[in-house]
């Protein structure tokens, strides 16, 4: 969904446990590629009598231009409306008889038809799952209907001076590359976008070799690779799609101030911060959450608990395939801002300056390792983590060599990454007018 | 939906608040379907086999425990039966500044020190403030159960309210009161809520006003601390891999110690349906209106809970549901539309919420109210009532995988009506039936017996 919200969600979400073991009974993961190319993946967890299904296809903004801004999300959103089988309503009311819930969107780097239900009931939503995105009916009457809808929630991130300022960092900061984009689009692309451009997106990309399908919950992993066989398995092998080849953005400083009416000033600062495979990502992870992790994270126990400057402090780094984005966000009555930014502009020159002490290395480690597991406890989100890290193509060896990168990182690597990356530095004041 | 807790607690997040908290997530029934352990070489994890267990210590403190080993946390959940609905006209927001304060030190944890424990451990922490309760929830490695229960009857009793830190929570609750106000959602359930309720002290701010929280004192918030933070106003859950008699034991050894003190909280009255309609319009910055309507039902603890939960359901919880269907889908009316049911000890309402072009806001109001009308009139269908049950079902059943959030159930039980009724609720749900259903509709909506909240773009032509 959109940007932030899922910038959000990875880090704020939920929390704990760290040097906790998996869950008891998470362990068993299949992992298969079918003849044509699509990877199929399933998580047997016994413990809960539920199901969880993450369909996931290399297909994002990543793949856009300015003109074509929000296209993925569109086709998603369109495609929810109804099968060449049955209506959206129709199929709607199928999912709820099933205790279930069945959604589509897009983000940066992959799509994503969610589903979950309960698991007496995986058979038929995989069945949902494969028939959504198999055939969907994709109609024209539902591309203007989608589209209303869309612009109506361009509109409200517009207003929402949070999201607004989020949008507006991006945009600086990515510079010309699709990073830059809106998930959801422009209202002069998704203007543009007619009923041929959706379907034309779709069948571009919809394709198995772009496909990773997880399923996790109270299921037999056999079973459901027989399943997922039959129902996706006759797919034909249609080749990739050429990568799409843009620069990689160029760091410059920005400094740009929005005014909109609103209550609260935001301040949010951001930087270009490695992508997901680069040796210095478990480093920046920490450095995030030394500075904007937790109630015990430096800007939350420095300038809301101690200066009483903000409400909202708080820092997101969220690696993706291409450079990622390190961002510290503060919310701030307009009259505290100019003393909020000089009081950021501290933090980040202590942390660049100044090696962080043995303490809060590990608080920020272990805050991150325990949020780290207990995000990976429900179905839903084991689902998720399982095709994102085949989208990322990281593999699913990644949580452990992820945890232990991050036990390995010293107060000599916070300053290292933080000199690196907090150099260039662009920020975004949205100042209530 | 739901009087269950589960949904409620979304709802409740943008009702009341502290820190950052997602996930809205419940528990299970005793009487869902058990299920059925695959064969396996593995060892048999977790589905809670046995429901929780109640006690009630010699001072009054409710302990609710269950064993629950989906993963090594604990989660430790201290419930204060102590909210908005306590408090006298010139102590509105001090059961919220409380929540704040009670994590900034004790005489032998300084300011600082307990995020800096709890996140060391790996851990999380949360808290927030409602009509009926407050609520504060720890998540730590169930290794850590003593040190948790240790911090949470600490802070429950002995709080500092050190001056400085006071102070400087001033400006942190005055600043939660403007990020409300920009975010149209959080904002339009409060007006709706106060709006419906009022003059029953549900219809009261939970943050208190500016003037009240600037001109507020140590004394006073540590007079107001002292009647109310008593034991007998105490729920402490602990559900997570620990052994019953593990908890019990950290439960005695702290919560068990504080000395008995007589209940001080005051019985708040019910409250009947409106008998007419009122309305407020709100200029806002937003180009978009959002229309909130709400209807006072039932409370949590009555028969008619049920039916008001799944008639929620059948109106506005799920894309199938009838507003999405018919003003949605078919007629246009709206970007996005659902229903809730916000059910508190003393009095529910079930809410409409819809966002949509400002043009549209008297014909959107018309055709939700017809929607209710034609439940009204023709009742509901078996296939609709049979969906809204397995709905509730696949509800308890998410519920398992954390135990954090079985533990949210079980509290919000204890404080808002029972543990019983929340253990029976599916039971109960699957009980009633169609006719039960087009009855409460009749009963509590009406045509006109609504509250109305209108956000309105500033200077749009209605």
């Amino acid at each position: 969904m959109s940007r932030r919200v899922r910038v959000l969600t990875g880090l704020v979400a939920v929390t704990l446990a760290l040097a906790v073991a998996a869950p008891a009974g998470a362990q068993s993961l299949t992992r298969e590629r079918l003849d044509n190319g699509l990877v199929v993946l399933v998580r047997e967890n016994p413990l809960a009598p539920v199901v969880a299904i993450s369909l996931m296809i290399e297909m994002g903004t990543r793949w856009e231009t300015p003109e074509t801004a929000g296209i993925s999300n569109f086709v998603h959103a369109v495609m929810v409306k109804g099968t060449t089988r049955r209506g959206g309503g129709e199929l709607a009311e199928a999912v709820a008889a099933l205790g279930g819930k069945i959604s589509a969107a897009g983000d940066v780097d992959y799509s994503e038809i969610k589903a979950s239900a309960l698991a007496r009931f995986w058979r038929e939503l995989l069945g949902f799952t494969a028939e959504l995105a198999l055939t969907p009916a994709l109609l024209a009457q539902e591309v203007d209907n989608e589209r209303d809808w869309l612009l109506s929630r361009v509109q409200k991130r517009r207003d929402n001076p949070g999201d607004r300022t989020f949008d507006e960092l991006f945009a600086a900061l990515y510079g010309a590359h699709p990073y830059a984009l809106p998930i959801l689009g422009t209202p002069r692309s998704l203007a543009r976008i007619d009923h041929a451009a959706i379907v034309a997106h779709y069948r571009a990309f919809y394709r198995p070799e772009r496909m990773k399908l997880a399923v996790s919950g109270q299921v037999k992993a056999a079973e459901v690779v027989a399943e997922a066989r039959r129902l996706f398995g006759a797919m034909p092998a249609a080749g990739g799609v050429a990568g799409a080849s843009v620069p990689p953005p160029v760091a410059t400083p920005h400094r740009i101030v929005v005014e909109q009416p609103a209550q609260q000033a935001q301040i949010l600062v951001g930087a270009l911060a490695p992508r997901l495979t680069d040796p210095d990502h478990a480093a920046v992870k920490v450095l995030a959450t030394v500075l904007g992790g937790g109630m015990a994270g430096r800007l939350f126990a420095e300038l809301r608990d101690k200066q009483a400057l903000a409400y909202t402090a708080n820092a997101f780094y969220d690696a993706v395939r291409e450079p990622g984005a390190l961002i510290l966000y503060l919310g701030t009555a307009p009259e505290n801002a100019a003393r909020t930014e000089a009081a950021l502009g501290k933090e980040i020159e202590r942390v660049r300056t100044q090696p962080v002490t043995s303490d809060e290395l590990n608080r920020a480690k272990s805050y991150l390792l325990g949020n780290y597991a207990m995000d990976r406890r429900t179905n839903a989100r084991l689902a998720w983590y399982l095709t994102l890290y085949e989208i990322e193509g990281v593999g699913q060896g990644f949580p452990d060599g992820y945890r232990r990168a991050v036990e390995a990182v010293t107060p000599e690597d916070i300053l290292r990454v933080a000199r690196t990356y907090l150099g260039t530095l662009t920020t975004v004041v949205l100042q209530p007018r | 939906m739901s009087a269950r807790a589960g949904v409620l607690v979304a709802f409740i997040l943008l009702l009341a608040g502290c820190a950052a908290v997602e996930q809205a997530v419940p528990p299970m029934a005793a009487s869902a379907p058990a299920p059925a352990a695959p064969p396996s070489a593995r060892p048999a994890p977790a589905a809670p086999a046995s429901g929780p267990t109640r006690e009630v210590l010699p001072n009054g403190v409710v302990l609710i425990v269950q064993e629950h080993r989906a993963s090594e946390v604990v989660a430790l959940q201290l419930w204060m039966r102590v909210g908005g609905r306590d408090e006298a006209p010139d102590e509105l927001g001090l059961s919220h500044y409380l929540e704040h304060m009670l994590f900034k030190g004790t005489p032998t944890r300084p300011p600082g020190s307990i995020d800096m424990l709890i996140e060391g451990l790996g851990g999380q922490s949360n808290a927030y403030t409602t009509y009926d309760f407050t609520h504060y929830d720890l998540v730590l490695p169930a290794a850590r159960l003593r040190a948790g229960v240790d911090l949470l009857a600490d802070i429950a009793v002995n709080a500092s309210f050190d001056q400085g830190e006071m102070d400087a929570e001033r400006k942190v609750v005055l600043e939660e009161m403007r990020l409300t106000e920009d975010n149209p959602d959080r904002f339009m359930t409060r007006r709706l809520f106060e709006l419906a309720y009022e003059p029953h002290p549900y219809g009261r701010t939970i943050l208190g006003t500016p003037e009240l929280i600037r001109g507020l004192t140590r004394e006073r918030l540590g007079g107001y601390y002292r009647k109310m933070y008593v034991p007998r106003h105490m729920t402490l859950v602990i559900v997570g891999a620990v052994t019953p008699a593990e908890a019990r034991r950290a439960a005695l050894a702290t919560f068990g110690r504080l000395p008995a003190a007589p209940a001080t909280r005051a019985a708040a009255a019910g409250l009947k349906p409106l008998d007419r309609g009122r309305g407020v319009d709100v200029d806002r910055p937003e180009q978009q209106a959002f229309l909130g309507l709400a209807w006072r039902t039932a409370p949590t603890n009555e028969r008619d809970v049920y039916a008001v939960d799944l008639l929620t359901y059948i109106l506005g919880d799920s894309p199938s549901s009838r507003l999405n269907q018919t003003v949605r889908e078919r007629e246009r009316l709206v970007f996005a539309i659902e229903a809730n049911y916000g059910a508190w000890e003393k009095a529910g309402v079930v809410t409409v919420n819809a966002r949509l072009d400002p043009a549209n806001l008297d014909r959107a109001e018309a055709s939700i109210v017809g929607v209710i009308r034609r439940v009204r009139d023709e009742g509901v269908t078996e296939a609709e009532r049979q969906r809204a049950i397995v709905t509730a079902e696949a509800s308890y059943a998410f519920d398992i995988e954390t135990a954090e959030g079985l533990a949210k159930t079980y509290g919000q039980a204890e404080t808002t009506w029972t543990l019983d009724n929340e253990l029976a609720y599916l039971a109960r749900l699957r009980e009633t039936t169609a006719a039960e259903i087009q009855a409460v509709a009749r009963r509590y909506f009406g045509d006109a017996n609504y509250a109305r909240v209108r956000f309105v773009p500033r200077g749009a032509a209605r």
